[in-house]
């Protein structure tokens, strides 16, 4: 553990990120506790001088560190914490834009209750007391029928101690429907891992010392878990200090993805078949001898059908490149094999994920520096899939139904029919920052706090290889009449009473934190420096978290061929529809700037060229011009895209880095209810996909459809700020060869 | 034509006398290592969030009036499925030798002591001049006062660049510029200002690294790197493979092409033939010949 002087040194030594490190020193200087309201004590508030507040980024949930510079009391810039052992000072663009939720336009400034038809958008204004009076009563009354069980809480990922309050909260009042959602929850991977790695966690993904990343549709560089982690893991890796070689990047994926257009080698297997590819390679692992355990027969007799033949004609990758794939995987030390979202996203993504694990397992990585590293252990929650609320709703099951910065109506396919059952429960209530697709159908709305303005902490996961918590603070004083969830939690059990005044009893959230962290200091007393606890909350606040950097050893895990084969499928992904009628496979992804959506309302993000196509404030629609041919179709047309479950439109960018029997579009727009910058632009494609979901996980699977293509005369088109795509001979980017660079090493 | 030349190199003179920049204690440098880029765009949205560059909605990116002062290139060669897909992120590079700073006739560009290219507001009158003349597409100008005009027209909506409160975001150390003014990026100038500052009361040179632009704090990959290039110990220098006092003066003197005398053999500077002598250095990015998928054939 850092005590205050050695993070005052640490902070002191030139090429450390000094700016920042300059900013953290002056943070010391005025204890954070104490600090903001602007309109009390204005010590901290010096016109012209800035403060840096230690803080977490809640822009996705890789679980970043930040820092928030201050002048006047008013946020101006987010960087990285360089000291966060997560992001390394490094923030990506979202976490960038964060100050442009702070400041919307279109924050929900005051408490509102509905007036008009559900959905409608029609709200007034109200007073705090009176929404909470409104929660309190609807909550008093369902509690009286004895039906304290059909109230659901559902909220985005959270991890640290709301989540343990809202739990605390959830029990004492007697229901046992506390559910986390979002559209990318990873559960596929746990689920996964835990057949493999033997724990139900995310691992460390070792990329800044591997040597070959084997990535199955992984797009790391820039939303798939936590890319702001992987981005330095990869610049660690091709041009790390002290590295004498540069790490080999492989990418497997139908659609050339960021992180593929980075690759050395770029693999277009056909869409579903990824699973299936990997079982060929573990093949020629085992047929090599490269594997080294005893089991080696028991695997070989699994994995038989796996020939390079079959699986050549399954995956159309050639048999030589598949031998070459895995004599090169088993032999470039150490190597990492990584399965992204879009292996995940097949209905079969489980066994897919099992499958690339598996390489990992017979090719010694698990455990190793530039390997698989995993984590500590997470508490795993009771997990229920969005399908639940949906059917539980429409059952009637649901009387109350509380929500906080969950959007699922936006992030499930219509054929799941959740707006709908929402509208059969009796009363909706939303704490919510801005409107939303689903907050569109509240009740009630109490505004609350963006992560700017609120006390919390977080726990990340994965971490790397040791835990790490990362603290937020109120770096500035609300900016309208809004509340933090934890607060609203805590006046709620305070009026509501019972069990609820028993055990919730702090008096507000910001206390409750501070005592958790106490209880936290007692139990690790002897691991920690700072002698008192005032000692180390304030270093934990000054320094933005804890970090223990002392990875757990970790158990060997035994990994059964007979167990493991019962979760592998030779069979490719379905895809919804025949090839007939539905003659492209369609594939959707995350998008850079609004990953599932949350980012589009941010006109910093909407105004960042996508990294591939430069397009811009839209939508498109992206397939190969080969594909196009004999079709009638030029770059920019307006398509409609048809699934057999529904349809969109939106133009057409035609792509060299897509297979030409696939069609990819980004998901993030096509919002309807969430705010000018977002609003009526582009088209939602999650709108095309059958009502399905994986049993075991929950999880959506967004690319098991077909869907056929018609062009339609329509005007609109879309922006793209590339001039020519061709480098005409002037030499723009130079590059030497993977030759000339290691003859350069010889020679330094 | 002859003449123009002979007024070009006299204008030329006025910035630059030979051997001046010795007098002074730092040449702020940047080095771009392509090899770690990954083209994930959040240097452009920290330019963005630093320096107070405005939203300029779908309809004026539509006539390439984006604002932003760094951007990423991106190149795709080659048919499916041999596709190589490259990405630059380019910047102004502050010229050695900038054709933009001669082009200006009311001087509101010029050269500063620390080689950086900077652009005074307050003296430019709009000609575009500069924009023509610069090799490297940085100069970006304002058609409008887009802190005053709605460009969420015809969507719906209604918002300014700056619409209230997003306005309370603004940086307080960079001016908002108006409509007829051209801008490009500063190298964070703000930033480098406070560091002398700050080392002037600590008595003190500013230590390396102890500037950071905003793009170059954020990058997650750390691709890009900043210092003092007068400092051959710098870790800059030292990436670009200049690591003597020796090679800088001759490199600002002769003219000369970076790969006479970096030995870092990945050490190039963009359109290096045209002579501006830009001052960002970028490191080559591995690949091999051919395509991206070219590897087992
Ligand atoms: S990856 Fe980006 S959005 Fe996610 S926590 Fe980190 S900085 Fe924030
Ligand atoms: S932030 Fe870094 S990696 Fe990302 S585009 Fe900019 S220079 Fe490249
Ligand atoms: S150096 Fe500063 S002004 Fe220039 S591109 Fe980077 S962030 Fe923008």
């Amino acid at each position: 553990m850092l005590n205050r002087r050695d993070f005052l040194k640490l902070v002191g030594v030139g090429g450390a990120g000094a700016a920042a490190g300059f900013a953290l020193g002056e943070l010391t200087k005025t204890p954070p506790a104490k600090l903001i309201p602007y309109l009390i004590p204005p010590e901290d508030v010096i016109p012209g001088i800035a403060n840096w507040y230690a803080s977490a980024c809640m822009q996705c949930s890789a679980g970043c560190g930040i820092l928030v510079r201050v002048m006047e009391g008013r946020a101006k810039k987010i960087e990285g914490n360089p000291l966060h052992p997560i992001n390394k000072g490094g923030l990506c663009a979202r976490g960038q834009a964060g100050l442009q939720l702070l400041y919307n336009p279109d924050r929900i400034k005051n408490p509102l209750k509905r007036n008009g038809k559900r959905g409608k958008g029609e709200f007034e204004e109200i007073t705090w007391e009176e929404g909470l009076s409104i929660l309190t009563n609807n909550l008093m009354e369902l509690r009286s029928h004895g039906e304290a069980d059909r109230l659901y809480l559902l909220t985005s990922l959270i991890r640290g101690h709301l989540n343990f309050l809202l739990a605390d909260f959830m029990k004492a009042y007697g229901s046992p429907n506390y559910l986390q959602y979002d559209l990318f929850q990873y559960e596929n991977l746990r689920f996964a891992n835990k057949i493999i790695v033997g724990q139900y966690t995310i691992p460390h993904y070792d990329i800044a010392n591997t040597n070959f990343l084997l990535s199955f549709g992984a797009d790391f560089v820039t939303t798939w878990i936590s890319p702001v982690n992987y981005n330095y893991g990869y610049g660690q890796m091709r041009q790390g200090e002290g590295r004498n070689v540069r790490g080999k990047l492989v990418q497997i994926e139908p659609r050339l993805s960021l992180t593929g257009a980075n690759a050395d080698e770029w693999v277009p297997v056909r869409p579903g078949t990824e699973g299936v590819l990997a079982l060929g390679i573990a093949y020629i692992i085992l047929e090599g001898g490269y594997y080294r355990g005893g089991d080696a027969k028991l695997w070989k007799d699994a994995l038989k059908k796996y020939n390079p033949e079959a699986v050549a004609s399954t995956t159309e990758v050639s048999e030589d490149r598949i031998k070459q794939l895995g004599k090169e995987f088993a032999t470039t030390k150490p190597s990492l094999a990584i399965g992204g979202e879009t292996v995940s996203s097949y209905e079969n993504g489980v066994s897919n994920l099992v499958a690339i694990n598996l390489l990992n397992h017979l090719s010694g990585n698990i455990g190793k520096t530039g390997g698989v590293i995993p984590n500590p252990d997470v508490i795993k929650k009771s997990f229920n899939p969005i399908a639940t609320i949906a059917k539980d709703a429409s059952r009637r099951k649901i009387k109350t139904l509380i929500l906080h910065n969950a959007n699922p109506v936006f992030t499930t396919p219509e054929t799941l029919k959740l707006k709908d059952a929402l509208k059969d429960i009796p009363f909706i209530a939303s704490l919510s920052s801005l409107h939303d697709e689903t907050t569109a159908l509240a009740d009630l709305i109490l505004p609350s706090h963006t992560y700017f303005e609120d006390w919390g902490d977080d726990f990340a996961e994965p971490t790397v290889g040791y835990s790490v918590a990362t603290i937020m603070q109120p770096a500035v004083s609300p900016l309208f009449n809004t509340k933090g969830a934890g607060d609203v939690f805590i006046s709620l059990a305070k009026t509501l009473g019972g069990n609820l005044q028993k055990d919730i009893t702090w008096e507000d959230f910001g206390v409750f934190l501070r005592d958790s962290w106490k209880k936290i200091y007692e139990r690790h007393k002897g691991d920690i420096k700072e002698a008192n606890f005032e000692d180390f909350w304030n270093d934990l606040l000054a320094r933005g978290g804890w970090w223990d950097a002392v990875p757990k050893a970790s158990k060997p895990v035994r990994v059964a061929a007979s167990e493991v084969s019962a979760h592998l499928s030779s069979e490719p992904a379905k895809f919804e529809g025949n090839d007939k009628e539905y003659p492209f496979y369609l594939i959707l992804y995350p998008h850079l700037s609004y990953k599932d959506g949350r980012g589009a309302n941010l006109p910093w993000l909407q105004e960042l060229p996508d990294p591939m196509t430069s397009v811009v404030w839209g939508t498109w629609i992206e397939m190969n011009s080969k594909a196009a041919t004999g079709m009638g179709i030029k770059e920019g047309d307006m398509l409609l895209v048809e699934s057999p479950f529904g349809k969109i439109t939106a133009p057409v960018y035609f792509y060299p880095g897509q297979r030409p029997d696939t069609i990819s579009i980004p998901l993030g727009q096509g919002h309807t209810s969430y705010g000018r910058y977002a609003d009526g632009r582009g088209a939602n494609p999650i709108e095309l996909l059958p009502a399905k979901t994986d049993p075991k996980t929950g999880a959506i699977p967004l690319n098991s459809t077909r869907i056929k293509i018609t062009r339609v005369n329509a005007p609109k088109s879309f922006v793209k700020m590339e001039g020519v795509a061709k480098e005409l001979g002037r030499n723009i980017v130079q590059t030497i060869t993977p030759e000339e660079f290691k003859k350069m090493g010889k020679e330094a | 034509m002859a003449g123009f030349i002979e007024l070009m190199l006299e204008r030329f003179k006025v910035y630059r006398e030979p051997g001046y920049y010795k007098r002074f204690d730092y040449w702020w440098a940047m080095v771009i290592d392509l090899d770690r880029c990954t083209g994930c765009g959040a240097c452009v949205t920290a330019c963005q969030a630093e320096n107070n560059t405005p939203v300029v909605g779908e309809e004026e990116c539509g006539k390439g009036r984006n604002l932003s002062w760094i951007r990423i290139e991106r190149y795709i060669e080659g048919e499916y499925p041999n596709v190589k897909v490259k990405f630059i992120p380019v910047l102004c590079p502050q010229c050695d030798r900038a054709p933009c700073e001669v082009a200006c006739p009311v001087y509101a560009t010029y050269h500063n002591q620390d080689g950086l290219n900077v652009q005074v507001y307050n003296r430019c009158v709009g000609t575009f001049t500069c924009a023509t003349y610069c090799p490297y597409d940085v100069r970006r100008f304002n058609w409008f006062t887009y802190n005053k005009k709605n460009f969420l027209k015809g969507n719906g909506g209604s918002s300014t660049s700056f619409e209230p409160p997003l306005d309370q975001q603004l940086n307080p150390d960079v001016s908002v510029r108006e409509m007829g003014v051209m801008e490009k990026c500063t190298f964070c100038i703000q930033r480098i200002r406070a560091a002398k500052d700050r080392a002037k009361d600590e008595n003190r040179p500013i230590r390396d690294g102890e500037i950071q632009p905003a793009c170059v704090q954020t990058c997650p990959t750390k691709a890009l790197t900043f210092g003092d290039l007068n400092n051959p110990k710098s870790r800059i220098a030292q990436l670009a493979g200049l690591s003597t006092a020796g090679d800088l003066h001759y490199l600002r003197e002769s003219g000369s092409k970076i790969s006479d005398i970096s030995s870092n053999p990945r050490t190039y500077r963009l359109l290096e033939d045209l002579n501006a002598a830009p001052t960002i250095f970028y490191l080559k990015r591995v690949m091999k010949n051919g395509s991206s998928t070219a590897g087992h054939e």
